[in-house]
């Protein structure tokens, strides 16, 4: 766990929220709008169009079928961790935030990697 | 030689062939001239032997002449076994191209025909990491070495000798007005001597002699590096007044300095008694005995390490390989041991590139670190490739891959049976960790597996696919992508060649066609990530490559980009709290986008592409392969997602 995200569990733990609160409280976004954004936004430069993950100096985590809530995305957004740009919200509003979390949650993401021969060799 | 014979061109050429009209081809010079009678009847001239002409003393300004100092240098090139001279050509050297084509007959060393002395440069620092000798270069000593720097910056921060000659014409009344007076200087190397360790103008061929054994000597004693040799035109072409009186000195190579014993002793007992010791190392593996030393060190230990990748130090499947993890186990560590690490501060340490610019240790506070390399024997002021001064508290001055059996051997003195069944419990969590690390890469791999563009982790498994089966060496990886390191087997020490050194761009291309070259030797099928932006500094390799038939796969990560400033854009618009939209100003290479397959094709390589669909990227690879091993060249092009 880096500084950031550390810092971000202990936050939203004294927040008393939980995943599933998050989840529920959030407006369910819009992925359509939100692979624009993404796309628009430039997230894709550094965690891949498919959510794949990337490499800037150090890698840029995959984002397919991301377990983080809608507001920890937020938090990372904004924050820009590390190397990430941060976004504000004039560039970057709350709600296409919320339709780009939409959208990586809409993503295929994963497949078994045993079913796929030239990762086995 | 007269003041006018470096030049035909001018009031010189215009003398010369008033001789000729005046007097006939057979007495050219005014000395003749004056001494030969004039023919009765012209119309009759008979050639006859001319004994006055051949018992005269010789004339003042000659034609010819039956030596050249150039070939006493190519005598002593051929004493240091070089192989190879990569150049583009100019009359600063023309003394000894010639010498090298008609009196070596252009064999040790060959001449490479290089595009731009970047290339020549580069493909020397590739060819030297594989082959462990350098090649030399030459170029025109202002305008060829102001082409040649970046590159000899490269191999200067990469530790990798390059041999580099350049053409001057020293003395004043010697130049021919113009070109040679702009191309000559009185200290030509004044512009590279802060990343060159050595560098001479010799003043006479038995100082060439000296100067070009003790260059070699000097670029191939560890810490390697770029040295220069300035060779005056006059010294290369003019006759060799002395030649029985001139002594080429043999070349004995340096041993690499082995660690201190008691130093050596001191670490081995640290490393034996700590609880989580780690091996972090970058430039180690300088010949193919490297990789075995680490190992036996790592499993004599059980302890993890952390492989930079600046050489092939460490199999990337040995369960002790802990590159992916090096936060987690530098952060568990008690005894660090850097080996022959550039940047310790770095890889210790975390950064943030924002306003505010960080660090964070990433070990424990109480973490002993220990080094041991040639690093600390040798630094320059001017240009800061020694990164942020690292604490250390045992510092080892000696050559890394030299001294590790000593070590190794110390610590084994130390393991009792205790200790040993300690180690082999981490070994094994070890292990444990690395297999997972494993299956997590594949897992992230199959992301967006059929997507198009192309992910880079499907492009490298799949280039994998079609080399594995080969005896393959990956010469190259642009902006060193991980998909290599985390997917593919690397076991053998020239499955990989290191990175530019001086991330200076233009690098890829030409050094792994100078690594290629030297597999060439060994069988191997050599393979490179090439970056697009990257080849675009220096596309003519591809020409050279052709030209010397150098078998290479170019696999182009086509991202339609200088992506990394893509990314650091990105970050300084939003920083500023402007829209990202228009980062790609400056950076990306569209509108038009480049056939890179077109420009390979007109270069005279095998190409393919522009490949967007995944499905048809293992076949064209597959193709491109069989016309490698054929020992040609061939470019894919394939169109990826950024990184
Ligand atoms: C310039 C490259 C870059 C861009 C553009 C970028 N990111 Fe990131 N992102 C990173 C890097 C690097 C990290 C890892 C930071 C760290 O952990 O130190 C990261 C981390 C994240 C994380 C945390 C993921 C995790 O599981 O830890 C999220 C979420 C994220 N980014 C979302 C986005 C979104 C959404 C966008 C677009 C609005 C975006 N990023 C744009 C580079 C980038
Ligand atoms: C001589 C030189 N010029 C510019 C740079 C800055 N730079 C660093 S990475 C990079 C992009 C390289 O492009 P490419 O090879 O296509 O790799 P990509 O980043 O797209 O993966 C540039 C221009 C550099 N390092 N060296
Ligand atoms: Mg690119």
């Amino acid at each position: 766990m880096n500084g950031f995200r550390r810092r971000l569990a202990v936050a939203l733990l004294t927040l008393g929220a939980s995943n599933a609160v998050w989840s529920q409280n959030v407006p369910a976004g819009d992925a359509v709008n939100g692979k624009r954004v993404y796309l628009v936004a430039g997230c894709y430069t550094c965690h891949g169009r498919a959510g794949q993950g990337g490499a800037m100096n150090y890698p840029a985590p995959a984002l397919a079928q991301t377990q983080l809530p809608v507001e920890a995305l937020k938090a990372f957004v904004r924050a820009g961790p590390n190397d990430m740009p941060a976004y504000v919200e004039s560039q970057l509003s709350d709600k296409d935030v919320a339709d780009i979390h939409a959208f990586l949650r809409s993503l295929p993401g994963r497949l078994p990697a045993k079913n796929i021969p030239l990762l086995n060799q | 030689m007269s003041d006018h014979s470096r030049d035909l061109s001018g009031a010189g050429r215009r003398n010369f062939l008033k001789g000729v009209t005046l007097t006939g081809a057979a007495a050219l010079t005014p000395a003749v001239v004056a001494q030969t009678p004039p023919p009765k009847n012209p119309a009759r001239v008979v050639p006859l032997p001319n004994l006055a002409v051949e018992t005269l003393p010789p004339p003042a300004d000659p034609s010819n002449q039956t030596s050249s100092g150039g070939d006493f240098m190519v005598d002593v090139l051929k004493t240091l076994d070089i192989d190879y001279l990569a150049m583009n050509c100019a009359s600063s050297f023309r003394g000894l191209h010639e010498a090298v084509i008609n009196y070596a007959k252009n064999v040790k060393p060959e001449i490479l025909t290089c595009t731009h002395e970047e290339i020549a440069v580069a493909m020397g620092q590739g060819y030297a990491k594989i082959e462990g000798k350098p090649m030399a270069m030459i170029c025109h000593g202002t305008v060829g070495l102001q082409h040649a720097s970046m590159a000899m910056y490269n191999a200067w921060c990469d530790r990798v000798p390059v041999y580099v000659m350049i053409g001057n014409i020293i003395e004043a009344d010697k130049r021919a007005p113009g070109v040679e007076w702009v191309h000559s200087a009185i200290d030509p190397a004044a512009l590279v001597r802060d990343f060159v360790k050595w560098d001479d103008q010799p003043a006479s061929l038995q100082h060439f002699a000296e100067s070009a054994v003790r260059a070699y000597k000097v670029a191939m004693t560890p810490p390697m590096g770029p040295v220069l040799l300035s060779l005056d035109a006059e010294l290369q072409e003019n006759p060799i007044p002395d030649r029985e009186r001139l002594r080429i000195p043999k070349f004995a190579k340096v041993t690499p300095p082995v660690g201190d014993p008691g130093a050596l002793a001191e670490a081995a007992k640290m490393l034996a008694a700590a609880q989580n010791p780690v091996l972090i190392c970058d430039r180690l593996a300088r010949t193919p005995a490297g990789m075995a030393r680490l190992v036996e060190l790592a499993e004599t230990l059980q302890c993890a390490v952390v492989d930079q990748g600046g050489r092939m130090n460490f199999p990337s499947r040995h369960p002790l390989n802990q590159t992916f993890r090096r936060a987690a186990v530098v952060g568990e560590a008690d005894v660090i041991l850097a080996i022959e690490m550039n940047d310790l501060y770095g890889a210790v340490n975390s950064f943030s590139d924002r306003i505010v610019r960080a660090t964070r240790a990433i070990f424990k506070p109480d973490a002993k670190i220990i080094t041991l390399g040639s690093r600390d024997l040798y630094l320059k002021s001017n240009y800061q490739d020694f990164g942020r001064y690292a604490e250390a508290d045992l510092a080892i001055a000696g050559d890394g891959e030299a001294s590790l059996p000593a070590l190794t051997e110390q610590i084994k003195r130390l393991v009792n049976a205790g200790r040993k069944s300690a180690f082999e419990a981490r070994g094994k969590k070890l292990a444990e960790a690395h297999l997972a690390t494993r299956e997590r890469a594949k897992s992230d791999a199959t992301i967006g597996w059929d997507a198009s563009p192309i992910t880079t982790a499907r492009m490298c498994a799949e280039i994998y696919s079609q080399i594995k089966d080969e005896d393959w060496s990956l010469v190259g990886n642009g902006i060193n992508i991980a998909w290599p390191r985390r997917l593919w087997n690397m076991d053998k020490p020239y499955r990989w060649n290191g990175v530019s050194g001086g991330a200076g761009i233009g690098y890829n291309a030409p050094a792994s066609a100078g690594a290629a070259l030297a597999n060439k030797r060994h069988g191997r099928l050599s393979v490179t990530i090439q970056g697009d932006g990257d080849l675009m500094f220096a596309p003519g390799t591809l020409w050279t490559a052709a030209h010397h038939h150098i078998p290479i796969l170019y696999v182009l990560l086509n991202n339609r980009a200088y992506h990394q400033e893509l990314m650091y854009m990105q970050a300084m618009a939003a920083r500023h709290g402007r829209s990202v939209e228009n980062s790609h100003i400056g950076i990306t290479i569209t509108d038009p986008n480049i056939d890179y397959a077109t420009v390979a094709k007109g270069f005279g390589v095998y190409a393919e592409g522009p490949i967007t669909d995944p499905k048809n990227l293992g076949p064209a690879l597959k193709r491109a392969v069989a016309v490698v091993k054929r020992g040609e060249p061939a470019l894919v092009d394939v169109v990826t997602d950024p990184r």
